[in-house]
This record gives C-alpha cells, sequence and structure tokens, in this order.
C-alpha cells in the first residue's frame, strides 16, 4: 500500500511540475526573440553584394579615369538595374573614387571637359568646378567636395562601396 | 528634373537654376504604324531619361507630348504643341528642348517657337542589353555638346 502511494505523483506535484513545465516554455518564448533582437547585427551576414568590382588595379594613372559599373536596385516593387560612374585614381599609395554627381543639383560631372582649366572637374550645367581632389572651388556653385567612394583592393581588383560626402 | 513627387519639390526650390524643360514628342498610332510607334516611344524615352539624368540640374524633363502621327501628306498640328511652348516659357523655362523620332516635325520646325532635335530611331528591339547600353550610351555622347552649345549661345547674346 505504501509502495503503491510512492509511486503515485501527488496532487500537490503534479500542478508543479506543470507549473514549472508550461511557465518554463512561457518565460522562453519572451526572452528568446528579446535575445535574438539584441544581438541581432552580430548574425547580419556582411554580403559581398556591398561592394562592386570594378576595375584592375593595374588600369589605375595618376589621372582621374572613369569607370562604370552597374547594379540592381529594388525600389518599391521595381527592380531596376542602375548604372553609376566613379572617376579613380592614384595617389601615392592611397586609390581614390570620387563620384561624378555634381554636390550642387547632381549633374554628371567629367574630368578635364572644360578646356579653361583642364586640371579639374567641371560641371557642364552652372559651371562647377571641383580639384583633382573632390574639393569644390570657391566661387562656383557647389558647397561642398565631391562624394567619395569607400575602396577596397581584393587579389589586384578594385572594388567601391557606397559614395560618402567628405566633409 | 523628372516629372515625379520627388523631384518637383527640389524644382520649386531651386528654380533659378532650372531653366530647361526638355519635351518628349511621342507619335501614337493604332493601325499600320503602331509598332513603329511603341518603338519610337521607347527610344525617346530611354534617350529623354538618360538626358535628364546627365543634366538633372538644369533640365525639367516635362511630360511627354503625345498625339495621333500625321498620316500620309499631312503635318502634325502646330497649335496646341505651340501653347505648350508658350507655357513653359511664361515659367521662365527659357529652353525648350524637343526631342523626337518623327520626322514630319522637321518640315514644321520654323513654326516651333523651341529647339527641336530630331534623332532618326535606331531599332532597340533585339538587342542584347549590353549592346543596347552601348548604342544608346554612343549616341546621348553625341547628343549632350548639343544641349551644351545651346546653353553657350545663350552665354554670349
Amino acid at each position: 500500500m505504501s509502495d503503491e502511494q510512492n509511486h503515485n505523483v501527488s496532487r500537490r506535484q503534479f500542478l508543479t511540475y506543470t507549473l514549472t513545465g508550461v511557465g518554463g516554455f512561457m518565460a522562453a518564448g519572451i526572452i528568446l526573440p528579446m535575445a535574438r533582437f539584441a544581438i541581432d547585427p552580430v548574425l547580419q551576414a556582411e554580403t559581398e553584394g556591398d561592394m562592386k568590382a570594378v576595375t584592375d588595379v593595374s588600369e589605375l594613372t595618376e589621372n582621374p579615369q572613369r569607370f562604370d559599373f552597374s547594379y540592381e536596385q529594388v525600389d518599391a516593387w521595381v527592380t531596376s538595374e542602375v548604372t553609376e560612374t566613379a572617376f579613380i585614381y592614384r595617389s601615392g599609395e592611397e586609390i581614390v573614387a570620387l563620384s561624378n554627381t555634381c554636390t550642387h543639383l547632381g549633374c554628371k560631372v567629367s574630368w578635364g571637359s572644360s578646356s579653361d582649366h583642364p586640371n579639374q572637374f567641371y560641371c557642364p550645367c552652372h559651371g562647377g568646378r571641383y580639384e583633382k581632389d573632390g574639393t569644390n572651388i570657391e566661387g562656383t556653385p557647389p558647397t561642398e567636395p565631391l562624394h567619395r567612394y569607400v575602396v577596397e583592393v581584393r587579389e589586384g581588383t578594385v572594388y567601391v562601396g557606397k559614395a560618402e560626402p567628405q566633409v | 528634373m523628372r516629372w515625379s513627387t520627388e523631384d518637383i519639390p527640389s524644382f520649386v526650390k531651386e528654380r533659378q537654376y532650372v531653366d530647361t524643360a526638355l519635351l518628349p514628342l511621342l507619335p501614337v498610332e493604332f493601325g499600320d504604324g503602331i509598332r513603329q510607334s511603341a518603338a519610337m516611344t521607347e527610344f525617346i524615352t530611354i534617350m529623354t531619361a538618360e538626358l535628364e539624368r546627365q543634366f538633372r540640374g538644369r533640365i525639367l524633363l516635362a511630360p511627354s507630348y503625345t498625339y495621333l502621327a500625321a498620316d500620309g501628306a499631312n503635318t502634325p498640328q502646330t497649335e496646341e504643341l505651340n501653347r505648350w511652348i508658350e507655357t513653359m516659357k511664361k515659367e521662365k523655362l527659357k529652353h525648350i528642348i524637343l526631342l523626337t523620332a518623327d520626322s514630319s516635325w522637321k518640315k514644321i520646325e520654323y513654326e516651333l517657337d523651341a529647339f527641336l532635335v530630331w534623332m532618326p530611331l535606331v531599332p532597340l528591339e533585339n538587342l542584347d542589353a549590353a549592346y543596347k547600353k552601348q548604342v544608346i550610351s554612343e549616341q546621348i555622347k553625341q547628343l549632350l555638346p548639343v544641349v551644351m552649345d545651346k546653353w553657350k549661345e545663350e552665354g554670349k547674346s
């Protein structure tokens, strides 16, 4: 009789086990998503798609040359292929990649296209000019330097990332 | 600047810098010429979009002017188009560039108070994407100086 009683689970024990079990699941259900959110940036894989291959290092010279590169952009429900242009040159050990978008109103500048100023970037819309390093020239419409791309070299290939303001 | 809710506010803000309107002229046909009409629409739309991308700080890309294509000996009606031009000029868009692949405008160019650029249609169908891009960028390269010269002309006078 007493043996049989030992094998039985009392009402109190049964309730304790059940409540602990269910409570544990509920706690886990609340805490796990919170933990997942907290460490999410760490788990985010660095995608290679953020950097675009543009050219070989050997192609670069001291003079800015134009290089086009394109990538796909999803905008709401439209996926479109966007082409961007960068002027890339070597400055000592450093590789400089400048955006060709005028910081004034967004026309496309080019290197040396004005015969009066062969060693500057020139914007055909309102005559904005920039030095070789992208600095805007006082007295022309632009108010900030050309944006500069993040550059990375991997195995002899030049990759560019986002264009960032220089100031 | 494009005709979009994104660009128009900056046009309104920077109007003193935007003095040029780009107006695509697109003939519409529903009969035998429908293929040609579609091809012209595609071609001119790509060209104007690219031109806008290059010169967005000074050019306003207006919505396309569409009209029923003139048949045979007839020439297109200039009256309505001239009203558009007049309205744009009143709003201080002093350079109006009309871009079209429809050669019938060429005959009555003198009746228009704007700068008409006619480009022969380049058939883009059946071209692969890379080649299409190359063809377009070659065409654009030829077109850029035409627009820039137009601006310079004004600087001198």
